[in-house]
């Protein structure tokens, strides 16, 4: 296997250009000895931070935010058993976020604080919505769910597969290209308690993921 | 961080910011208020160097402490501290924005912003004051050149190609320069004594 350790304090600084990038992330999916070192290179990077002039959040900002993040309704309930198995049947107990974050969803960037809680309401009337992180939203409703994903174009050969998960068995449920924003509704019925993930696959797709998921998220 | 409730909470107090995720990660709102307390105002300022903006760096923070609350769930221990992932996460969400609005600028970093330090003595505010001392002395034993591509790298979002055009170097010394600055800060920060390994991970790693 290539490593990929001259691009990693790069990467940490979030500085890698476009193709760059997809490949270390790649590379990072398949390879723990790079991901030690990319926390590493993280941990440098992050006290630049404090490099930065000195400056206090607006007061408001602190309000809201906790405003925002009061449960709209009760969280389900977590599944505190570690349980060793295999990654995918580990994925399938991690657990829901919490419906007040919804405010993360669909792209909508520039919320007004104040209208956050008005916002979840109707994303919850239009359906549910789950953050895949670095990836996009699902959105699913009535047995049926949608990714909606604004990510980089998949690897040359590669495609973008997403998976319904559930007991710990993932089913293929569509691919697609990446480069800009999608919208793909999964080819399988969803229930409350599956795991959305997406993995990067050979093209056209498999009927078995082949590596970890770069994103997932449970409904 | 100027106002708001009081910071006591027994219940919080004396956790670690390990101990304050796995809370998170279960719903509880007076952990994630507390690692708010604790990091939103370093998360603002690098979101403020970053976007130049005080209402887009809010923007960024928010979107940012959000993303915390969405997925502690789903942090790895492996990853290290939390602190380096709150900051990781910000600095993310920064970079998007400054690349979106077209927006960066390119003021060094070090100079000219020393102690302005308006809260009042805390453990946490003294923590702060101590960790930007060490930075900034560990950034100030780097050559220029390691400075700059971190200044542009990291503030200004530059990625290794627009580095490139605007030094007018061959991509391959950006390359090397943006390992060698990394490698060269990690070393001067351990000499400056701040500390980058964490503590769940030291006895297991």
């Amino acid at each position: 296997m290539e490593h990929v350790d001259e691009l990693i304090p790069a990467h940490a600084l979030r500085s890698l250009d476009l193709a760059d990038e997809q490949a270390v992330e790649a590379h990072l999916a398949v390879c723990d000895r790079c991901r030690r070192q990319l926390a590493e290179f993280e941990a440098v990077a992050a006290t630049l931070a404090y490099a930065a002039p000195p400056a206090a959040p607006p007061p408001a900002l602190r309000d809201s935010l906790l405003s925002a993040i009061q449960p709209v309704v009760e969280a389900p309930a977590v599944a505190a058993r570690p349980e060793r198995g295999s990654f995918w049947s580990r994925l399938a107990l991690v657990s829901a976020p919490a419906l007040a974050a919804l405010v993360l969803a669909l792209g909508i960037w520039n919320l007004s604080l104040r209208s956050d809680l008005d916002s979840t309401k109707e994303q919850l009337a239009a359906g549910s919505v789950v953050h895949l992180s670095g990836v996009g939203n699902v959105v699913w409703k009535d047995g049926q769910a949608t990714l909606y994903a604004d990510i980089g174009p998949a690897p040359a050969g590669k495609v973008y597969e997403a998976w319904v998960i559930r007991g710990g068995t993932p089913i293929a449920a569509g691919t697609f290209d990446g480069g800009g924003r999608t919208e793909l509704q999964l080819d399988r019925a969803v229930a409350g308690g599956d795991t959305v993930a997406v993995t990067v696959e050979p093209a056209p797709g498999r009927d078995q993921p082949t590596g970890k998921p770069i994103a997932a998220g449970r409904l | 961080m100027t106002a708001g409730p009081p910071q006591e909470n027994p219940k919080t107090e004396h956790l670690s910011d390990h101990g304050l995720l796995a809370l998170v990660a279960r719903g509880d709102t007076e952990a994630f208020a507390r690692l708010y307390d604790q990091y939103s105002e370093a998360a603002y300022s690098l979101a403020l160097r970053v976007v130049r903006d005080r209402e887009l760096a809010a923007d960024v923070v928010q979107e940012a402490f959000l993303a915390v609350w969405n997925q502690a769930r789903t942090f790895d221990v492996r990853r290290g501290q939390p602190s380096t992932w709150i900051l990781t996460v910000t600095h993310n969400k920064a970079v998007d924005t400054v690349r979106r609005e077209q927006r960066r600028r390119t003021e060094p970093i070090v100079e000219g912003q020393e102690g302005t330090d308006p809260g009042p003595p805390a453990d946490e505010r003294a923590w702060l004051g101590m960790t930007r001392q060490r930075v900034r002395q560990a950034l100030r034993q780097l050559p220029d050149p390691h400075r700059e591509v971190l200044e542009l790298a990291y503030f200004a979002g530059f990625s290794q190609s627009e580095l490139a055009e605007r030094l007018a170097l061959p991509i391959g010394t950006v390359k090397s320069r943006t390992f060698a600055a990394m490698t060269a800060l990690r070393a001067e920060l351990g000499k400056a004594g701040v500390t980058l390994e964490d503590e769940w991970n030291t006895s297991t790693s």
